[in-house]
């Protein structure tokens, strides 16, 4: 009696692995999949590397306000403040970044930047590819964090729908 | 006046009959809001938030400008008070743009606090802002019309601080607007008051705008470098690439002798200290007749090698020191000391702007008669003789000012120009330009036919005056300072001052910068005391000064001369020939005239980038607190002790550090250390604070404060920010016949508001005004 009881055990379990093998895949194909994030899904909230946005004529959104800089409890956001000119706007109010640092290797990802910045200008996007062997590749400058310059009004278009 | 009782929130409080409202809570605790209302300044009760509820007032009445009175039932903490609050301040924001984040006052403006304190938290009003574009009034001052609330602070002090009157009201109701009374720019001292007094972001001043935020820098209160006045000024300093960069000077804390008061030049004329020009490397000249940078032991090396060869092989005479009216009294002391115990000299002087020695002389052995700068501010009676204050010593005119308009103190001038303080004087007369000598004679008795009715009228007055303050400027020297002395020492109650131009040339005085006086002046031949500290090289022969040591370079009889922050070559015009056959030393920030001629240049640290004392031209000594930084330069005080040690000199004996207990506290890290350090104040009141260093100023200020006299202070105070009065009252000037006749060597350096010697030649903004100014005052003549 034993062997059938033993066999019966071993078809339920077989059962199993057979039912699994014909339902859809689940696993993310990280690093192998399409787009930026080569297959890795995210929550819409997800942490992750920042990004300075843009406001709609391109200007940067960031005045320098250093809020974030702030309420930052790892003191890791460093800026430096210039004036706007009329020939050279770089943000839509009187005073934009000159210089905006923010050093991974001290950032904790707790979002109090985010919620600190009147103008919405930073957010975490979804970059997390952030390790290095090199720990000065891991403060990233402006020019690493800033969204990209919309090409054309035709393409901002497109990208907002 | 008699006191009154009432009641405040069910508080029984006492104020004398005639206290405002406003004041009276204040001073138990009980806040009234309000951003019109300004300590000193008239009443304006234009902002309506410091309404209470008075009994048996039918409305709500203004704290500001109601007097307390006997009985009185106040209210100030109810429902109906907190709703008039919010809606005041909802009316104040009906207009004023939320754009905080990038607004120079975020961070420390009335309003935002006012708002999260008693404000609402949204608005009703759904309008448009009115926006309207920023505007330049002056290369300092900027205005951002929606931003102002209309308190007419800044008209006031314009008006009745500065005596300016650069600001103005246009149109009325809520149309109103601030405006200059000049068109559209200011026509004033760029003084910066109404920038600090603004409780919000309307003016903005152009050094600091959008350049960071408050709580971005540390704010370091130390004493201006520019005037001899010596104002606290609160510099904000930030990081930068090489040190510690100043990005602002205020004094909004008023935390000094000065109170509020800052001129252009403490505001804005830090700006020298970021030059690019500065030297940041010891240079030494080639045979080639080019500098080329070296490192700091080797320059220093050469410097030891020359002045030890000098001293060894040509005698002490041969070496000449000029120190410097902008370094602390540590550094001008260890100067002169290194002079003469270590260099066997006494060809020791600075750039004299006015004769101290003289005044200590004629007011030997009296005590308190060195009057305060806060004096000014107090006395009831003063008399002005000669100098410029507005343009020369701003912060005396201001306490002057304000002397006037509140306890209506008598002010009499005698001057050879139309000066501004007129308007505030009792009675001014002119004299002649040389006529200084002989007024001085006149007013103690002399007749002179010079002087007409106006003047007898004069010295009238001033002899029915029971308590008068004297104050001359540098047109009195020698001689005629007895002559003044024996005049005000003869009336019941007099004191005096002596108007210095630089910030620390009352300090260089004291600390015996003068060929033939120790420090305290005392007389370079008088035995024991100081002479016997400094040991057996020290030569009792007086000797050169600063002409003189350029006439005997010129001659081939001297072989060094060192030059410590000044620039002897500018004033007097040496060319590069008389020094042919010296070695010049040069310690400055910048190639000055003299460092051009120099053979080493040495980079060193300007007075916000040291800690240490100095002493105003009225004898008020302060503490100097390290603010800024700069990767490259080194302190006088540091360059002075290695200089002398790699002489050969024994250190120990020069500067009496590494006593009693042996531990960093704290007190070396300067700025890092931000707040005032406590257990630095404790430990120093104990005189246990550790001097592990030579290069520590406190351990040149205990030996200063033991052998200068007049230099007793309660060092207590001194270090937690208090000014400290030093009577250098000549306890240590003997019967000194041979003074009578003894040259002054002054010479005034006639500076404005805009100009600073040489040091403002590197203040870009200083510069900036100045050009502005005169622009302004050709267009006003043409």
């Amino acid at each position: 009696m034993s062997i059938v009881r033993d066999l019966a055990a071993v078809a339920k379990g077989m059962s199993v692995t057979f039912g699994e093998i014909f339902q859809p895949t689940e696993v993310e194909n990280y690093p192998d999949g399409p787009g930026p994030f080569r297959g890795a899904k995210f929550e819409e909230r997800y942490r992750g590397r920042h990004v300075l946005q843009r406001d709609e004529n391109g200007l940067e959104k960031c005045v320098a306000c250093f809020l974030c800089a702030a309420a930052c409890p790892s003191n890791c956001i460093h800026i430096e403040a210039a004036e706007n000119t009329a020939e050279q706007r770089i943000s839509s109010a009187e005073r934009y970044a000159k210089v905006y640092n923010i050093d991974y290797n001290r950032c904790i990802f707790c979002g109090y930047c985010v919620e600190a910045c009147p103008t919405d200008a930073i957010t975490h996007g979804h970059g997390f590819e952030l390790s290095s062997l090199n720990t000065t590749s891991l403060v990233m400058r402006k020019e690493d964090l800033l969204a990209p310059m919309p090409d054309s009004p035709a393409k901002l278009e497109s990208s907002t729908q | 006046m008699a006191d009154v009782t009432l009641t405040v929130d069910g508080k029984t409080i006492t104020a004398p009959a005639g206290t405002l409202l406003l004041e009276a809570c204040r001073k138990v605790g009980i806040e009234i809001p309000a951003f019109c209302y300004y300590p000193g300044l008239s009443l304006q009760a234009a902002c309506r938030m410091c309404l209470v509820r008075i009994e048996k007032m039918p409305k709500l009445q203004t704290a500001c400008t109601t007097q307390v009175t006997e009985g009185m039932i106040v209210a100030t903490d109810t429902d109906e008070i907190h709703q008039a609050r919010k809606a005041m301040l909802e009316l104040v924001l009906a207009n004023h743009p939320l754009d905080c984040p990038v607004c120079d006052a975020g961070g420390e403006c009335e309003l935002q606090d006012m708002t999260f304190k008693y404000g609402a938290g949204g608005s009703q009003f759904v309008e448009i802002k009115n926006h309207r574009e920023e505007q330049q009034w002056s290369p300092v001052v900027f205005f951002d019309r929606p931003r102002c609330i209309l308190c007419y602070r800044c008209v006031r002090v314009c008006n009745e601080g500065m005596d300016v009157a650069a600001l103005g009201i246009q149109q009325r109701n809520s149309g109103s607007v601030i405006a200059p009374n000049d068109q559209t720019q200011l026509d004033c001292e760029q003084c910066g008051m109404c920038i600090d007094i603004c409780p919000v972001g309307a003016l903005t001043s152009d050094t600091y705008r959008y350049k960071t935020r408050p709580w971005e820098m540390t704010h370091v209160g130390t004493i201006c470098t520019h005037c001899g006045d010596g104002c606290k000024t609160t510099l904000g300093v930030r990081r930068s690439d090489d040190g510690m960069q100043i990005v602002r000077g205020d004094n909004r804390d008023k935390s000094g002798l000065n109170g509020e008061f800052l001129c252009v030049k403490g505001r804005y004329a830090f700006d020298f200290a970021n030059n690019e020009e500065r030297l940041t490397q010891p240079l030494v000249r080639q045979p080639n007749g080019e500098f080329a940078p070296v490192t700091w032991e080797d320059a220093i090396k050469i410097v030891a090698q020359k002045f030890r060869v000098a001293r060894d092989d040509r005698g002490g005479a041969s070496i000449g020191v000029i120190g410097s009216t902008r370094n602390t009294n540590e550094e001008a002391y260890l100067l002169q000391k290194v002079a003469r115990s270590a260099f066997g000299t006494n060809n020791i002087d600075h750039h004299r702007t006015t004769d101290y020695v003289a005044l200590t002389r004629a007011l030997a052995g009296k005590k308190h008669r060195m009057a305060s700068i806060a004096d000014a501010g107090s006395a009831p009676a003063i008399f002005v003789l000669g100098n410029d204050p507005t343009e020369q010593h701003p912060l005396l005119a201001w306490n002057l000012r304000t002397n006037v308009r509140h306890n209506s103190a008598r002010i009499y001038l005698a001057n050879h120009r139309d000066i501004k303080l007129q308007r505030q004087a009792k009675s001014s007369i002119q004299i002649p330009a040389d006529g200084y000598a002989a007024f001085a004679r006149f007013l103690g008795g002399e007749e002179n036919s010079v002087f007409g009715e106006d003047a007898k009228a004069l010295r009238d007055a001033l002899r029915n005056e029971p308590s008068l303050l004297i104050v001359f400027g540098s047109e009195l020297r020698g001689s005629a300072i007895d002559a003044l002395a024996e005049f005000g020492l003869s009336l019941p109650d007099t004191k005096f001052a002596c108007l210095g131009d630089y910030v620390n040339s009352r300090g260089a005085a004291d600390m015996g910068l003068y060929p033939d006086l120790l420090p305290g002046y005392v007389p370079i031949e008088q035995e024991g005391g100081l002479r016997a500290e400094y040991g057996g090289r020290m030569s009792q022969q007086a000797g050169l000064d600063v002409a003189q040591m350029f006439e005997a370079a010129a001659r081939n009889e001297l072989a060094v001369l060192y030059v410590v922050g000044d620039d002897p070559a500018e004033r007097l015009g040496v060319d590069a020939d008389a020094l042919r056959n010296t070695f010049v030393v040069v310690q400055d920030m910048f190639m000055t005239a003299t460092a051009k001629l120099a053979d080493v240049v040495l980079p060193t640290s300007n007075l916000y980038e040291k800690s240490g004392t100095v002493t105003n031209t009225f004898g008020d000594l302060q503490l100097v607190k390290k603010a800024a930084d700069r990767a490259g330069v080194r302190s006088d005080l540091e360059l002075i002790v290695r200089i002398a040690d790699t002489m050969g000199e024994d250190v120990h004996a020069l500067v009496p550090f590494g006593k009693g207990v042996r531990a960093d506290m704290g007190q070396s890290r300067g700025v890092q250390s931000g707040e005032a350090d406590r257990h630095g104040i404790w430990l120093a009141a104990h005189n246990l604070e550790p001097k592990l260093s030579p290069f520590d100023p406190n351990a040149v200020l205990d030996e200063i404060q033991r052998l200068v006299p007049g230099y007793n202070f309660d060092r207590m105070e001194l270090l937690a920010g208090t000014s400290q009065h030093v009577d250098a009252d000549g306890s240590g000037v003997m019967e000194i016949s041979r003074f009578a006749n003894r040259p002054d060597g002054a010479m005034p350096s006639a500076d404005t508001l805009f100009t600073s010697g040489t040091l403002g030649h590197y203040s870009e903004k200083l510069n900036e005004v100045e050009t502005f100014q005169a622009k302004k005052s050709m267009v006003a003549a043409d």
